[in-house]
């Protein structure tokens, strides 16, 4: 498995909560680090967050489970957020979803076969005036046609490769 | 106090009292699922919408969010709200399983009960249901959560009540999930609560699962048997087999809830090895002839050895009716009083809370109100595990809990510990050390508005307590008293107490020295409660004869020379006193028998037909004291008599099973000196702290098979510079060399044991029973193996 | 079209964001000197409450009169908190903002806890905003070093620190209370109120929540007054300037800085480009996903919270999403309501199964398998839902149901009288 955190970051971490009184402030802040760090937050994540805010791990996880932005699961090494609200619904934003539902051969909430990208239906991503749109790892885009996203897409097989 | 109109009744409620509590006070039960009397109100269910007809914000509202108002009125019963609460039953219901024929809560499904009351009855949506995969939780409770209905009560008892860790509310929206982290037993003391407290299928008791239908359950109010506390249990069988134990509801004890040793530890009762059958030299004989013979035996020899050669002892297991009884036959025959605490240190501790405390004994409740908590040498989860509870309430609601104890106490709150050596407490509380610590604690308590001393008996004894009882009077002032929570050993401990005549420490020495030919033991084992256990067997192999009462296998029942099996608390009738001189009854639960999954192997019907019920002889003690005595009074004669003789215990042939109990009325005898140790000189060198442990220490749960998992094997527990002074590392095999003998234990260190000590755990049936809590430490040395 | 002055969007130029150096040369933390060295706390509250400014972030609730609750004498730690939680469709104007000109929030946040004296501000922003996140960062940083945030604020005594917290994705935490938890590490179900922020918020503590643009209008009220302030709205009653965030069926959608009281015809018109592709204009949202639909005949409402309440809607996060003559609005519903009901915390039954509920029958309409009973329980699904959750979002996921109802009842019935949906 790959590394949760680098020791440095452990040891700002740790040096942040002994100053502040109130440490489980920082639990989406540690979650979110893992995150980035490992792409997901598996068990041992959250094992790790809790050693360090002194917390136990289910005392974790029932925050990490709420947010549907904290991966629990593994997921691609882009994970691919499409937006299925109002806005974008109302701008062909379902036709889209299906596009990259087909050029990834995936359902929502799957991974591409090499890896690459996980298909997860999201809300609003508030870039509305930019619809449909669709964020990958915390890159927004939009708005969007078929070509756009083949486009990006085929830049990020490009980008893995390299 | 505002007054309000619910439904054209009137009622006056405290101020902050809600809607929902007001019409709960007229008797009108308001549909409700999130709403739990111990756990308070949320709003997260909205099944207890009113109508709020004239009020500062009138309108539909819900009841349990709604503070009272002065001229308010509600109805209960508008077309606007009946609908409303018809449409929380139907959301509810969308994702149920309907899987009620084989759903253990049927009986006493509150979602079956709310759902009828709500008005819901026609299910209109047709899409599929969301599921879930359940955990393991462990041998005690059972997950199907499926059933659940979001009502966040399992959650809000685990946690916040409770002060459980490793159980919580998972995800959202319509996919919370209450469960752990990952499979594995619910790690909190108090964790079978959250099947009380789940009103649908969801948690249900994993070792009750699938053997009763409720409505086939037999039930009864009983009182937990486990510690001194004395809190309300409903215990229930079926098949002559104590099947499964629930919390009661008593608001001055336990509130709600119990710990899991009181919910669990009932297998002493279903028990293969119990005494089932009377015996008379060493072969069966039936009960009216054991009772002849025992007459015969102790007449001979009170005529040929006099009366002081018969001894009794009673005990703090047995109920205040036979208690009563045995103390009546001593005198008849103008034999010595009974000695009813075999462990003199423990008999005096009782005495000064029978005694000088009784005035200034606080209930369970009033722990849980009181703002600040002294606890001086106890360890609640162990000695009294629903005191642990408390203490957590109390911090909850922003008071404070400070403990001086020598051991690694752990509570499920925020508390100050003092690690003190026993000798060291006894010794602030005498003003004579620590005087800093202890002045601070006095201004504290001066300065609380609802101060309550707790103190172990165990460690701080009859000297203890008495200090203990200066403490609390020098803090009292003309607003408030400072109250006192002693912890006795046992559930009837004060009940015995309460009937002990002058000290007697004797009682060895009699035996000993041929005094005594017979003695008489009534739900007692003198051979693993007299602190000097060795010696005290040898004694009683001396005797001439050893007549036992009892309902557990124990040293006594196997020696005896008569043995009339008694009856469990759940098999009979009978009142237990609690610690804070709280008078409860408990009723028959189940017929004594053996249970048929021991005598069928769980075959049905059994192969063998006998007229009688297999191992139905045991009689409550009582019963068979009366047997002995020819007394015919009823139970209710025999406490009204009571009552009468001893002024003290005014109401005792009132009392209902399943009510709140009374307290027996305060005295202040004189106090009684504790011989004249030098206590505090024993401090300083290595010595050794027998102390009871969370499960199995008492006699009852030892043999509660249901509790294996929860059981900690022997160690020896120091603090890790005692380990490392002489070379020792934890988890290694050691020599502990006492005078009671050597033993091997592995050696565990943990921070928090004061230095100096070692504790050992209580552990009935284990080598380590010679060591009897109770007394002062011991001498005693550790030193690694030979190799 | 005219010209309509900018406060918000003065510094905005497209890709572009404003910092310290050039936000100063246009006037930038002016309103911050002034506020400290020429004025009291207690009269810029009421500075802002004789301004007319109304909340921003949907409630609309008055902001001079929230802070007035707010107990400025207890002593601290007292909480700002700045509500950029911004997750309702059609809402992206906070956003817009941060990305343009992150020092307005600074500034406006340092003279709000002024006013308030409040010692410790937080900004809770959502997960995507990850340029907005690194901006106030940076924001932060140049205030702090150049003496606008910390110790003893330009010499005036009065201290100030300010934090940014990024959350991880949930609509719930922009309702004030779930976002105090949410904050705090807690499971971010809403709290009951009372007790009420000011009395206990973040951390047991007095804390005030507001939304970025009600903040950063602050320093503009105390540059410009009450009075000005107040003419900048084309209502009687209303003031000020909104950000509008267009979006949906219009030629152009973009965020603009407007007078409350535009007319909704004029900003679709004019500053929308008009319905896309030469359609007609059917229906909008005009205030975000939880505002009730208008109709062709609520063209000419001035936008504003009186106004349109008068039309049976709402001002809400002033997010106008428009709706052409192709749309079908129980599909549109529909999309709303499983938004709403995806993103319920799950805490209290009407949301949580109630809602679910809803989208299941809209489906069902939707897919042509609806009958005469699901508009009836339509209906009184509605009218139980509505008022009876435990917080706001789930009466909020009422609005769209409500105008459906109330506007488009036929096409309700077409589609059950069809058997399929009339627009397919
Ligand atoms: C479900 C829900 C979501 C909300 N989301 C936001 C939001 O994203 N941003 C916001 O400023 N207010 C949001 N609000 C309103 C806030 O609760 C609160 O009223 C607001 O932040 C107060 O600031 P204001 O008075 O400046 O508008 C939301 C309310 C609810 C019920
Ligand atoms: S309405 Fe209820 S379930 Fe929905 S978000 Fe609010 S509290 Fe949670
Ligand atoms: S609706 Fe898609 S970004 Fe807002």
């Amino acid at each position: 498995m790959a590394e949760l955190l680098t020791a440095e970051q452990i040891d700002q971490f740790r040096a942040h909560i002994a100053h502040i009184e109130h440490p489980r402030e920082l639990i989406i802040d540690l979650l979110r680090a893992v995150q980035d760090k490992h792409g997901w937050v598996p068990d041992e994540g959250v094992e790790l967050v809790a050693g360090l805010l002194g917390l136990t791990p289910l005392e974790v996880e029932e925050i990490a489970t709420f947010y549907y932005k904290i991966y629990r699961r593994p997921v691609g090494r882009y994970p691919i957020h499409i937006c299925d609200s109002i806005c974008c619904w109302s701008r062909g934003g379902e036709a889209l979803a299906e596009h990259l539902q087909k050029s990834l051969d995936i359902a929502p909430g799957e991974t591409s076969a090499d890896g690459l990208f996980t298909l997860l239906p999201t809300c609003c991503l508030g870039v509305c005036g930019r619809a449909p749109a669709m964020m990958i790892g915390r890159e927004s885009y939009g708005p969007l046609n078929n070509e756009d996203v083949d486009r990006v897409l085929a830049e990020l097989r490009q980008e893995a490769q390299a | 106090m505002p007054t309000l109109t619910i439904d054209n009744q009137q009622v006056t409620v405290p101020d902050g009292n809600t809607v929902f509590e007001a019409a709960e006070q007229l008797g009108i039960v308001v549909p409700h699922f999130c709403y739990h009397h111990a756990l308070g109100a949320v709003g997260a269910c909205r099944m207890c919408a009113v109508t709020v007809v004239e009020g500062s914000m009138p309108g539909m509202k819900m009841s349990c969010m709604t503070p009272a108002e002065e001229g308010m009125v509600v109805e209960t019963g508008t077309a606007q709200a009946e609908g409303f609460r018809e449409h929380v039953g139907e959301w509810l219901m969308t994702n149920h399983p309907h899987d009620c024929p084989v759903c253990d809560e049927g009986g006493e499904c509150q979602l079956q009960e709310m759902t009828i009351a709500s008005g819901h009855g026609l299910r209109n949506y047709r899409g599929n249901k969301r599921t879930y995969q359940n955990q393991d939780l462990g041998p005690y409770v059972a997950q199907e959560m499926n059933r659940c209905i979001q009502c966040y009560r399992c959650v809000r008892t685990y946690q916040d009540y409770c002060g459980g860790r490793d159980f919580g509310a998972m995800g959202s929206r319509q996919r919370v999930f209450f469960g752990r982290f990952r499979d594995g037993m619910l790690e909190s003391d108090f964790s079978g609560n959250i099947v009380d407290v789940c009103p649908t299928g969801v948690l249900t008791d994993k070792t009750f699962r699938f053997k009763t239908r409720l409505w086939d359950l037999e039930q009864a109010p009983s009182i937990c048997p486990h510690c001194s506390l004395g809190c309300a249990t409903v215990p229930g069988g079926r098949y002559r087999e104590l099947q499964r134990v629930v919390s009661g509801v008593n608001l001055q004890t336990n509130g709600h809830f119990i710990c899991d040793r009181g919910r669990f530890g009932s297998g002493y009762v279903n028990h293969p090895a119990r005494p089932r059958h009377a015996r008379a030299g060493g072969s069966r004989v039936s009960v009216t002839d054991a009772v002849d013979s025992l007459l015969r035996r102790i007449s001979e020899t009170v005529s040929q050895h006099g009366p002081e050669a018969v001894a009794m002892v009673g005990s703090g297991r047995a109920s205040l009716e036979a208690n009563l009884l045995l103390r009546q036959w001593a005198a008849e025959l103008n034999c010595p009083p009974p000695v009813f605490e075999l462990h003199p240190r423990r008999a005096r501790a009782i005495r000064q809370t029978v005694g000088t405390l009784s005035d200034h004994l606080a209930s369970l409740r009033q722990v849980r109100k009181s703002d600040l908590v002294v606890v001086f040498g106890a360890d609640p989860l162990a000695e009294a595990p629903m005191l642990a509870l408390a203490l957590r309430q109390v911090v909850r609601a922003g008071g404070r809990v400070v403990v001086l104890d020598p051991r690694p106490v752990e509570l499920p709150c925020e508390f100050e510990h003092h690690p003190l050596t026993q000798e060291k407490i006894l010794c602030l509380l005498a003003g004579n050390c620590e005087k800093e610590l202890f002045n601070r604690l006095l201004q504290d308590l001066m300065a609380a508005r609802r101060p309550v001393l707790v103190g172990g008996g165990d460690l701080l004894g009859g000297v203890g307590l008495q200090l203990l009882g200066h403490l609390t009077e020098s803090c009292d002032n003309d607003d408030r008293y400072c109250l006192v929570h002693p912890l006795l050993p046992q559930a009837n401990s004060f009940g015995a107490g309460l009937l002990e005549g002058p000290e007697q420490t004797d009682l060895l020495e009699r035996l000993e020295s041929g005094r005594v030919r017979a003695l008489i033991c009534l739900e007692s084992d003198p051979c693993s409660e007299h602190p000097e256990a060795g010696r005290m067997q040898l004694a009683i192999s001396r005797l001439d004869y050893l007549a036992v009462f009892d309902y557990l296998p124990t040293h006594a029942t196997k020696r005896a020379d008569l043995l009339l099996p008694t009856t469990t608390p759940v098999e009979g009738d009978g009142v237990f006193i609690n610690n804070e001189g709280r008078m409860q009854a408990f009723a028959r639960v189940l017929q004594p028998g053996v249970p048929l999954a021991v005598t069928g192997q769980g075959n049905h019907p059994p192969r063998e037909f006998v007229p009688a019920t297999p191992g139905c002889h045991p009689r409550p003690a009582w019963q068979l004291l009366q047997q002995v005595l020819g007394d015919e009074r009823t139970l209710h004669g025999l406490r009204q008599a009571a009552a009468e003789h001893e002024s003290r215990l005014e109401g005792l042939s009132d009392l209902q099973p399943g009510g709140e109990g009374l307290r027996v009325m305060p005295s202040s005898q004189a106090p009684v000196e504790e011989s004249t140790v030098e206590i505090w000189s024993q401090d300083g060198d290595l010595r050794l702290l027998p102390v009871q442990v969370r499960y199995g220490s008492d006699h009852a749960s030892c043999l509660s098979d249901k509790l294996t998992p929860r059981m900690t094997g022997p160690q020896l527990i120091v603090h890790p510079q005692e380990a490392e002074k002489r070379q020792l590392k934890a988890g290694e095999t050691v020599l502990l060399k006492t005078a009671q003998g050597t033993f091997r234990f592995p050696l565990a260190c943990d921070e928090r044991v004061v230095r100096g000590r070692v504790i050992v755990p209580c552990l009935p049936g284990t080598p380590l029973e010679i060591l009897v809590p109770g007394g002062l430490s011991l001498p005693c040395e550790i030193e690694g193996e030979a190799p | 079209m005219k010209q309509t002055a900018q406060l918000l969007f003065k510094n905005r130029r497209p890709g572009e964001t404003v910092f310290l150096k050039e936000y100063e040369r246009a006037g930038g933390y002016l309103g911050l000197k002034q506020a400290l060295r020429e004025m009291q706390p207690k009269q810029i509250c009421e500075l802002v409450k004789n301004s007319g400014l109304r909340g921003r972030g949907g409630a609309g609730f008055p902001t001079g009169l929230k802070w007035s609750f707010f107990p400025a004498d207890k002593p601290a730690p007292k909480y700002l908190v700045c509500n950029c939680d911004e997750m309702e469709p059609g809402t992206y104007k906070d956003g817009e903002l941060l990305q343009a000109d992150p020092h307005q929030l600074v500034e406006g946040m340092i003279i709000s806890a002024y006013a308030l004296q409040a010692d410790t501000g937080y900004i809770f922003i959502r997960y995507a905003y990850r340029e907005q996140f690194a901006n106030l960062q940076r924001a932060i940083a140049e205030a702090t070093e150049a003496g606008y945030l910390g110790k003893d604020i330009l010499g005036s005594g009065f201290s100030f620190e300010l934090h940014v917290h990024g959350s991880a994705g949930r609509y719930i935490l922009g309702e004030e209370t779930a976002l105090l938890n949410g904050l705090e590490g807690v499971r971010p179900n809403p709290r009951s109120k009372p007790p009420f922020p000011a009395v206990r918020g973040l951390f047991g503590r007095p804390t005030t929540v507001n939304n970025v643009e009600t903040l950063s209008n602050i320093q503009h009220i105390v540059t410009g007054g009450a009075a000005r302030f107040r003419d900048l709205a084309l209502t009687v009653d209303g003031a000020g300037t909104k950000l509008y965030g267009l979006s949906g069926h219009l030629e152009r959608t973009e965020c603009f800085e407007l007078p409350v009281g535009i007319s909704l015809r004029e900003i679709i018109d004019e500053y929308g480009g008009g319905v896309w592709r030469g359609r007609r204009f059917k229906s909008c949202l005009p205030g975000g996903a939880s505002t009730p639909f208008l109709t062709s005949a609520d063209l000419d409402v001035q936008l504003d919270y009186q106004t349109l309440e008068a039309v049976g809607s709402r001002f809400g996060t002033g997010g106008v999403t428009v709706f052409d003559d192709r749309t079908c609005m129980v599909a549109a519903t529909l999309n709303l309501i499983r938004f709403f009901a995806r993103e319920s915390c799950g805490w209290c039954t009407p949301c949580r199964d109630g809602l679910p509920l809803v989208a299941w029958l809209l489906e069902k309409i939707e897919h042509g398998d609806g009958t005469r009973d699901d508009l009836q329980l339509l209906k009184s699904q509605y009218s139980n839902i509505s008022g009876n959750s435990f917080c706001a979002l789930a009466e909020g996921a009422m609005g769209p149901v409500d105008g459906l109802l109330r506007h488009f009842e036929q096409e309700l019935v077409d589609h059950i009288e069809k058997g399929r949906c009339p627009f397919s």
